[in-house]
């Protein structure tokens, strides 16, 4: 497959599929998470919740899938289009911090494959997997947008 | 008039431990085995295991965090990694101020970011947008 070629149609059929998922935010969540960042502890608010860093929405990035549903290398499930590329490997991201999240808010996610471009790179083809993720409190208001973009290759 | 930092570059320091990146994949649970199975990142061309893509990205946030202080919130992040990094290799995350605009009574400053290996290859850049009250 080349990048002058159309993407099969199995791929073009999960391009902007959305799933939806709900989690609350624990303080534990948000400590652990401080603490696998390297960050301070995180601030108190006045009503006693904590406050989360920047980018903690990346907690709920990945569907909790069992670990058999995963591809065989362990990738989250969002990255597995069909594609001939068997590695894969982190490319970038667009994060918008849109408000803050606290210790018990509950977080609405949406997940969807947003677009799969083709690409010739030095060892082939490389597939860009689009992944756009989007994360509203329990009042509706969204606080966190996350476009990533994986690169899978032969 | 809103209080920003009057530092024009900043960098924070940080080199990544394989107990990092496994804690990192936990709470984010991403069980993508080239972050935490060394023979099986290996096998895929790497020399050790990976360092995560939301973990730079939160180190670069780390860095522009400590540089613009308690008034200052990000409001955007951007970045693109352009090579692997590594466990027990020192990454130097570095920001420079790329323009200053009023808004409404705040400001927006906007900064140019990188992260260097020790030998100064380009692990990643970026962009970041704070907004100062």
């Amino acid at each position: 497959m080349s990048p002058q070629d159309p993407l099969p149609k199995e791929v073009l059929a999960r391009i902007g599929v959305e799933k939806t998922r709900r989690y609350e935010v624990t303080a534990r969540d948000v400590r652990r998470f401080a603490q696998a960042i390297g960050a301070p502890d995180p601030a108190v608010s006045s009503n006693g919740s904590l406050v989360a860093p920047a980018l903690f929405c990346q907690v709920f990035m990945f569907e909790d899938v069992p670990a058999e549903e995963l591809p065989a290398d362990g990738s989250p499930n969002e990255l597995d289009v069909p594609v001939p590329a068997r590695r894969t490997v982190g490319g970038g991201s667009d994060f918008e911090v849109l408000g803050l999240v606290h210790s018990g808010d509950v977080m609405t996610v949406r997940s969807k494959l947003k677009d799969v471009i083709t690409k010739e790179g030095k060892s082939g083809t490389l597939y860009l997997v689009v992944v756009e993720t989007s994360f509203n409190n329990q009042l509706g208001e969204p606080v966190a947008r996350e476009t990533a973009t994986y690169v899978k290759r032969t | 008039m809103t209080q920003v930092p009057e530092a024009r570059a900043f960098e924070l320091r940080v080199t990544p431990t394989r107990t990092q990146l496994f804690t990192f994949g936990a709470i984010t649970w991403n069980r993508h085995k080239i972050h935490f199975d060394r023979a099986h990142a290996e096998a895929e061309g790497f020399s050790d295991v990976v360092v995560q893509r939301g973990l730079l990205g939160n180190f670069l946030a780390r860095a522009v965090a400590s540089w613009a202080g308690p008034n200052g919130r990000l409001e955007r992040l951007q970045w693109k990694v352009n090579q692997s990094a590594f466990p027990d290799h020192e990454l130097r995350c570095q920001g420079e101020v790329t323009k200053v605009s009023e808004e409404t009574g705040t400001s927006i400053i906007d900064c140019a970011l990188r992260i260097l290996d020790p030998e100064g290859a380009h692990v990643a850049s970026g962009e970041a947008r704070v907004r100062f009250r």
